[in-house]
């Protein structure tokens, strides 16, 4: 190119292309199989978002925003969709961060049986999540199930758990939180024990108490990992499906109707895949922004009460 | 630091300093010995559940007989041994191979800046945010026509894919974490960048890979939803085997909670084993 | 761009992304290779009567030299993945399981049947649901799936067996008091589980889902505007009476409302249920002495009936085989052989119905059989000798979403108070129309 003319420019040119196609090069491999097994398939799914496609009978005449319409002005998913998968997501990041975080500080210190410990509170990730709801379900079964025959042990009366909206949704709540739980408490774990331990023998001496020491330490250096693992569970509970499929299915009537249950039973048991598509794309919009919002959030939140 | 002054504040009772050492010490041990029978208690009922004759398997609490006829039933069927198998190496094949795509992209948004990184970050962000409801479907397509239906890699490739987001941004943690001033040092004695890359950089990342192989290894074996659109029968897969255990007359749970028992075993030596390394690797 | 290639050609990926698409397009060659000229690929639902049917045609296959291939797929998927098979015009399957349920939705994508010899002997009502729009048959009828009455032969006599809905109130009640049983009734109420609740009981009671009432018309459906029949009298006493058998009679277990078929019959075959309505090919599993407690204490029986019908009205429905249109003709003259095989192959359907209890599709054996199996002759007389008799879903396309809104307003108004039940329903008259006319 115009490097002849000056030599030094040519050279940073070179330089800059060199770099450039290392980075390319590294990235070519991801790329290339997100392009043909991710992306594609997501343009796809997009592109029949704006067609009459139904699965039995595809049309695919373009239909523009038709689908978007239809969902932006269902009153369910307005009012009883959206409410509960954001409740949901709300409910379960918080409870399996905290429940994650005393795990992780529990595992963090030396006692005997500490493997057997950890090995058991693992159990949850060697477990298909699918076949682990179909057990929760079963547990929590009004007649049969083992939660209610340890509750009437205690005296307790029996609850039919799966057929009131707020019993239905502790259930899938619990179910989410043991399986995430173990995720948590792992990457925090990893987290506490990369930590350089001299602010925390300064805090010895100090005398501090173990909570100032936690508050105080532990977790403004724990921040930028919980920031990162709340963003990328919030995007996954987001999208939740097979444990509360499995549940509840989405029951009694739609009180604990999810997002993607919205999108599947559109796409999958009504057959419209146009329309389901429209509101799985609406949704990615939805969590893109939330996430980027909640990430920002998180950083100055957590910048400000240091 | 505000922390410092923090910490030199007035030192305030809390309960746990209030306890006796024995107490505390009680109080600890209970914690921990509850905390392990939730965490157990679902495992340690399908456990249960699939020791029952197939009449019991609902009211497993009723009764005392057990029986070994769900795991013999099972392993008599010639599709479950080659599940197993098939399972296996789809899970350790998809490991490699998404450590393999995700740790150069990793190391590429550790160590560049610019446009490239920042681009690629956002693509791999954006997309993971969509739900699969949308393109499993069309996946199914891309599949078929590029004739990889019902294959080992119609199956490993769209798993690969999937990882791409959340591996690269832990491996990225990873080489955060490691000096770069060594590749630079490996660079100016001759070094290519592939060669620093190779030679000095991730091999100091080979705790982190570890632990993501656990990980990785774990969420492949149990993975559901793929295997079942992305299978038939040339390729059985454990979960697709459990899946096919549910009818439209209902389900034959004995048999299920079985498989999903054999299935747990393998899963169990490999965190046992494993977990060592996730903890020491997993930083992000 | 030369540049470029040259930097990867230095990478050891590209021996890496070489290896990859090598090995990939070996696996994708073998795959094609091993499939034989004369194979049958069947895509089914693994469950026991399917596996019966096919092995009646595996008898066949043997005979003429035909492999016969089983592909075996998750019923949560069945449906979805064989209607994208159909719509791209894939060639996966040479055959496929066909169920009422989605009878009218792959009509235009199936080979039509009306020439495969011996369904002159199936029935014809049930076979509605597979018409095309020229009026051409689009299945072979494999085995019939009926919602039956189940009762505990142990606890009533034939004689004491419910007539009435307000009999099965009162016999639960008396056995309940008696310390003989935990619960009267039970059966499946959830999604999709409908008729073993509020469906049968509906038919029962003279009413249905839309108006005008028990009419299948598509076109008569259509000139009403799916107008949902929720308001009417009879349609609230069902309501009534279901949360009634919960919460006033206590006949039926608090949980009912979530259950599916596993809860109602895990339920039942435990013994700790007197009734329960369910396909009449459990009866296979509730006799099986692995799976069940209650084996040889099975009996069945009419439906009990509503205060506004003198007689039942039951269903009679079918599973069947498909051919997908796509099929090479050859090859499908070759299903439909082995199909005609099926047909005529009165001990193999004799069999079927002795190891899974599901009824043969010949429906001239029936006498037959009813003459030497008395468990055949009780389902006869349950369901088959019933009339009037109607079909057990609607067969226009919207008939899913009308499904999911219809289930959802009965379960609420069940779920809520009693003295709220008139004004839910009312309210989900709306919902259940726009999902029949498809807007919003």
């Amino acid at each position: 190119m115009a490097g002849v003319a000056n030599p030094m420019a040519g050279f940073r040119l070179v330089a800059v292309d060199e770099k450039k196609r290392f980075m390319l090069a590294l990235i070519a491999p991801a790329v290339l199989v997100l392009v043909f097994f991710q992306i594609l398939p997501i343009l796809t799914g997009a592109n029949a978002s704006f067609r009459d496609w139904h699965l039995n009978d595809p049309k695919k005449t373009w239909i523009g925003l038709t689908n978007y319409a239809y969902v932006v002005r269902d009153r369910e998913f307005l009012n009883v969709v959206l409410p509960n998968t954001f409740g949901f997501l709300a409910a379960s990041v918080a409870a399996s961060l905290i429940a994650g975080l005393m795990l992780a500080l529990l595992l963090n210190r030396q006692f005997p049986g500490r493997w057997l410990v950890q090995t058991i509170v693992l159990l949850p990730l060697m477990v298909a999540p699918v076949i682990a709801a179909i057990m929760i379900r079963w547990m929590f079964n009004d007649q049969f199930g083992i939660v209610n025959v340890i509750l009437e042990a205690f005296g307790i009366a029996p609850i039919a758990w799966l057929t009131q909206k707020w019993t239905a949704f502790f259930a899938i709540l619990l179910t989410d939180v043991w399986l995430w739980t173990p995720w948590f408490a792992l990457l925090l774990l990893a987290a506490l024990q990369s930590l350089p331990p001299e602010p925390f023998e300064a805090a010895q001496i100090d005398a501090a108490s173990a909570w100032r020491t936690f508050r105080y330490i532990t977790l403004p250096m724990l921040r930028p990992v919980i920031v990162v693992c709340v963003v990328i569970r919030a995007i996954d509970a987001f999208r939740t499906f097979d444990i509360v499929w499995t549940i509840s299915g989405g029951g009694p009537a739609r009180a604990t109707e999810v997002f993607s249950i919205y999108a599947y039973v559109e796409a999958f048991q009504f057959l419209n895949f146009g329309r389901g598509s429209a509101a799985a794309v609406l949704g990615a919009i939805i969590i893109v922004v939330f996430a980027m919002a909640l990430y920002r959030l998180l950083n100055r939140w957590v910048e400000v009460s240091r | 630091m505000s922390t410092i002054e923090a910490i030199q504040a007035p030192r305030s009772r809390y309960f746990f300093e209030a306890l006796a050492p024995g107490g505390r010490r009680a109080f600890f041990l209970l914690g921990t010995v509850a905390t392990c029978l939730l965490f157990a208690f679902p495992v340690f009922w399908l456990v249960l559940t699939s020791l029952r004759p197939g009449y019991a398997v609902y009211y497993v609490h009723r009764g005392s007989d057990f029986t070994l006829d769900n795991f013999r039933e099972v392993l008599s069927q010639e599709i479950v041994l080659k599940a197993l198998w098939n399972s296996f190496a789809i899970a350790t094949l998809a490991t490699v191979l998404s450590l393999g795509v995700t740790a150069t992209s990793g190391y590429m948004l550790s160590r560049f800046r610019g446009t490239i990184p920042t681009a690629w970050f956002g693509a791999i962000y954006v997309f993971r945010c969509v739900p699969y409801v949308s393109w499993v479907l069309p996946l199914y397509f891309v599949t078929r026509a590029m004739g990889i239906f019902d294959t080992y890699w119609g199956l490993l490739l769209p798993h690969v894919a999937v990882h791409i987001c959340f591996f690269s941004w832990i491996m990225k943690g990873f080489f955060d974490g490691i000096d770069p001033s060594m590749e630079y040092a490996a660079m100016i004695d001759g070094c290519s960048r592939w060669g620093a890359f190779l030679r000095v950089a991730l091999p100091a990342a080979v705790p982190g890979l570890t632990a993501l192989a656990v990980l990785c290894w774990l969420y492949t074996w149990n993975e559901f939803l793929f295997a079942l659109i992305l299978t038939a029968q040339n390729t059985p897969i454990l979960t697709v085997v459990m899946a096919q255990f549910v009818h439209e007359l209902g389900m034959e749970w004995h048999l299920m909670s079985a498989t999903a028992v054999l299935a747990l075993g393998p899963a169990l030596i490999v965190t046992i084993f494993g977990q060592k390394y996730v903890i020491r690797g997993l930083k992000i | 761009m030369q540049g470029l290639s040259r930097a990867w050609g230095l990478t050891p990926l590209r021996g890496v992304a070489a290896a990859l698409f090598a090995i990939a397009l070996t696996l994708g060659a073998v795959v094609p290779a091993l499939a034989q000229e004369q194979e049958i690929k069947v895509g089914y639902m693994k469950n026991p009567i399917q596996d019966a049917s096919l092995d009646i045609m595996e008898k066949w296959a043997k005979a003429n030299n035909v492999k016969l291939t089983r592909i075996p797929m998750a019923y949560s998927v069945f449906m979805e993945k064989v209607t994208a098979t159909l719509t791209s015009g894939a060639d996966q399957f040479d055959m496929i399981w066909h169920n009422d349920d989605w009878g009218q939705l792959w009509k235009k994508w199936l080979e039509t049947t009306d020439d495969v010899k011996g369904l002159e002997n199936a029935d014809p009502w049930p076979l509605l649901a597979f018409w095309n729009d020229d009026h051409k048959l689009t299945t072979v009828p494999m085995a019939h799936t009926v919602g039956t009455f189940f009762y505990r032969t142990d606890l009533v006599k034939p004689e004491e067996v419910p007539k009435t809905f307000e009999e099965l109130v009162s016999v639960s009640q008396r056995l309940q008091k008696e310390g003989k049983v935990k619960w009267g009734y039970v059966g499946g109420m959830s999604m999709n589980n409908t008729w073993f609740s509020f469906l049968w009981t509906l038919w029962a009671n003279n009413c249905d889902i839309l108006k005008p009432m028990l009419e299948r018309d598509n076109e008569k459906l259509k000139a009403a505007r799916f107008e949902p029949a929720l308001t009417e009298p009879c349609h609230r006493e069902i309501v009534e009476y279901w949360w009634d058998a919960i919460n006033t009679h206590k006949i039926s277990p608090p949980g009912m409302t979530a259950y599916g078929r596993n809860e109602a019959n895990a339920i039942f075959m435990a013994g700790d249920a007197a009734f329960t309505v369910v396909d009449s090919t459990h009866f296979g599993e509730f006799s099986d002495p692995k799976r069940s407690k209650i084996v040889g204490k099975v009996g069945m029986a009419p439906f009990p009936v509503g205060p506004r019908a003198k007689v039942p009205t039951s269903w009679n429905e079918i599973w069947g085989w498909a051919i997908p249109i796509g099929v090479p003709a050859p090859k499908k003259k070759l299903v439909k052989e082995m199909l005609a095989a099926m047909m005529s192959d009165e001990a193999g359907q004799i069999e079927m119905w002795k190891k899974t209890g599901g009824p043969p599709p010949n429906v001239k054996l029936w006498p037959k059989l009813a003459a030497e199996d008395p468990d055949f002759a009780a389902l006869k007389h349950a369901v088959f000798d019933q009339t009037p008799i109607t079909h057990a879903a609607y067969y226009f396309a919207e008939w899913p979403a009308v499904h999911k809104a219809y289930s959802d307003a009965v379960i609420a108004a069940v779920s809520g108070k009693r003295e709220d039940i008139a004004k839910v329903l009312e309210e989900n008259v709306e919902k259940v129309r726009r999902a029949g006319l498809g807007t919003n």
